[in-house]
């Protein structure tokens, strides 16, 4: 248990390393891993591990995942990661994704919230007040 | 079924496209009814969160990674990468009139086979207690029906007495008891057309007991007419230990709606050992620290805000009660074992019931002089004071000189009667399981005895003699019996007819 926080806390301050002006910096990521490659330190594979479940928790909160049923434009992906941010007080850059079981409409992604205005879920949401 | 396609047709009319926020994770883990989920950033303590397949579970442990949530039903088709959704409300379970009657689960889902329960009205399982100016203090009588306890351990409406004894020494067989008197009350009163009377309504909480136990519980209550004032919520062995835990607080949720209400109940928690036990399996599995016999820290706490909710408040908060009678099992009679002890110390009282007595014969097996109830004489009507006010020292007195008696020594006349006394009234209170006595059936057998009609009737004729006066008061004297009932308190004219009614009933004994 103290092993595991302790990989856990160095996970944590090389996350830290990571930022540049409140932003996950891709060269400061690197930066880390060529460091800990060379160093080759003790738990070197379960601090990996921790620091990159961080990180990618990190990129799912600055990346808004749209999944979309037909078009839809660059203008509304962009207005869509403009409100994000803003709610969220971060830089959140759109992803576009197709997924045809949607029906129509939009699913946003972002980290763990996520906001559903398709036409499945509220078909699905019909089902369930039904049965 | 017209009905039935507008319905479904208004519903598709209503339909809106609109944008539903949610919070979500991931399944880590999931055994022995315990999840690990990844994400739900947003969850709350005790929130209610969604497994897919529409099962649902409670966020208990929010440490820094992870959350841990405890599966409140089958969890078999759970796996790791499942999505998870946070709900945003607490658990909540439907209550109201509609449940007496019912048996339900720790969820409040009928399980009885009788259809779905109609309730429009839920409350949450997890509540805070009354506080102190809520309250008002405990002065109604809740007549077991048990002349034991009726007259020296009385019971009010708002108090936790807790009972407690070893394995096969009677307390379920009390608690039924109980249930069974207050469903006979129930008719009496709401028959009389009293608009004063109050009814009780029973809640029984089976927590992991064998299913033929509750099975055999319920037809008992069904047999004896009482099922209709009662709700079961059964939480059998073979259930989850979330469900135990659980069951518990389900049941106090059903019994505040009453009290919040205006309305006096009675819950029985049919027990809380079993209850301590699913929460240590629960928390070890959960990984939180564990303490004293392996039960986690806040053991008490279980209990504790449980049984704060029984209560009886005042009139601005609707004048109603919740009286608990919380079952504790012991090992070898080991009072003093942690979880006997922590409930006895927030508990109103206890009876305690023991093996010897119970093997000796003595049935119900109330220890009279471990017992005690902390309410006392406010909860006990004034014709009970005036004839079993003494009966306890009686009792007392008669179990000190017993032991003294067994060496044999020449005896004098004073302690050979008081010896002779007492075993006639330990007679008196033995009482068949599932018989509840009225109150003042209990009232006029207990004035023959104080009025010595039973000193020179054999001490083993005494069961026979007592059964055949209340078969006469019933049969012959049931306006004595009405009188007694609706004055509550022996004044001069009760006192010649029940001096006249006893007299001809001795002779027509003897």
């Amino acid at each position: 248990m103290t092993q595991d926080k302790q990989i856990k806390g160095f996970a944590k301050q090389l996350l830290k390393m990571s930022f540049e002006n409140g932003e996950l910096c891709v060269e400061r990521v690197d930066g880390v891993l060529k460091t800990l490659e060379k160093n080759n330190q003790r738990h070197q594979i379960p601090v990996l591990k921790a620091y990159l479940k961080l990180v990618e928790r990190e990129v799912a909160k600055s990346t808004a995942v749209i999944s979309h049923a037909g078009r839809l434009s660059p203008e509304l992906a962009t207005s869509i990661s403009k409100q994000l941010s803003t709610k969220y007080g971060r830089n959140v850059r759109p992803v576009t994704r197709e997924d045809r079981s949607l029906i129509g409409g939009l699913c946003v992604v972002v980290d763990c919230d996520v906001y559903d205005a398709s036409i499945a879920s509220s078909l699905a949401s019909l089902e369930s007040s039904l049965s | 079924m017209s009905s039935v396609i507008e319905q479904i047709e208004q519903q598709i009319a209503n339909l809106q496209s609109k944008t539903v926020a949610t919070n979500t994770g991931k399944i880590l883990t999931v055994g022995d009814g315990v999840a690990k989920i990844d994400g739900l950033s947003e969850v709350m303590y005790n929130e209610m969160i969604e497994f897919p397949g529409g099962t649902i579970g409670i966020a208990l442990n929010l440490e820094e990674d992870e959350v841990g949530a405890v599966v409140l039903g089958e969890s078999n088709h759970l796996k790791e990468g499942d999505e998870v959704k946070c709900t945003g409300t607490l658990l909540s379970v439907p209550v109201g009139k509609c449940m007496l009657g019912r048996v339900v689960d720790a969820l409040g889902r009928p399980m009885d086979g009788k259809g779905i329960i109609d309730s429009s009205e839920t409350n949450p399982v997890e509540k805070i207690a009354p506080g102190i100016i809520e309250r008002k203090s405990v002065d109604q009588p809740l007549m077991t029906g048990i002349q034991s306890i009726d007259s020296m351990i009385p019971i009010g409406r708002g108090q936790r007495e807790l009972i407690i004894g070893d394995r096969g020494t009677g307390k379920t067989t009390i608690a039924i008891d109980t249930i069974i008197n207050q469903a006979n009350i129930n008719k009496v009163g709401l028959a009389s057309g009293d608009p004063d009377f109050r009814p009780v309504y029973s809640i029984y909480v089976a927590v992991g007991q064998k299913n033929s136990n509750v099975a055999r519980t319920l037809g008992i209550l069904e047999e004896k007419g009482a099922l209709e004032y009662t709700i079961i919520v059964s939480a059998p062995a073979a259930d989850s230990a979330a469900n135990q835990y659980l069951a518990p607080y389900t049941g106090a949720a059903m019994g505040e709606w009453f009290m919040s209400n205006g309305m006096d109940a009675l819950i029985v928690y049919d027990d809380l050992s079993k209850h301590a036990a699913a929460y240590r399996q629960m928390s070890l599995v959960l990984k939180r620290p564990s303490g004293r016999e392996a039960y986690p820290g806040d053991v008490f706490y279980l209990h504790s805000r449980l049984l704060e909710r029984s209560a009886r408040v005042n009139e601005a908060n609707g004048n109603g009660s919740l009286t608990a009678l919380p079952i504790i099992e012991t090992l070898a009679g080991d009072l003093s074992a942690y979880i006997p002890t922590n409930v006895i110390s927030i508990t109103d009282g206890q009876i305690f019931l023991e093996t010897d007595l119970f093997n000796q014969g003595i049935r119900p097996a109330v220890s009279v002089g471990l017992s005690v109830s902390r309410v006392g004489s406010a909860a006990q009507i004034k014709a009970t004071k005036q004839v079993a006010g003494k009966i306890k020292l009686e009792l007392a007195q008669f179990r000190e000189l017993a032991a003294f008696a067994q060496f044999g020594s020449d005896l004098d006349a004073k302690t050979k009667a008081q010896l002779e006394r007492g075993s006639r009234i330990v007679e008196l209170f033995k009482q068949p399981a599932f018989n509840p006595i009225p109150i003042e059936q209990q009232v006029s057998a207990l004035w023959a005895m104080q009025n010595n009609y039973f000193d020179d009737i054999d001490v083993s004729k005494i069961v026979e003699a007592s059964n055949s006066l209340r078969d006469f008061f019933s049969s012959r004297k049931e306006a004595l019996l009405t009188s007694i009932r609706e004055k509550s308190k022996i004044d001069d004219d009760l006192d010649r007819e029940l001096k006249s009614a006893v007299d001809e009933w001795k002779t027509s004994f003897n």
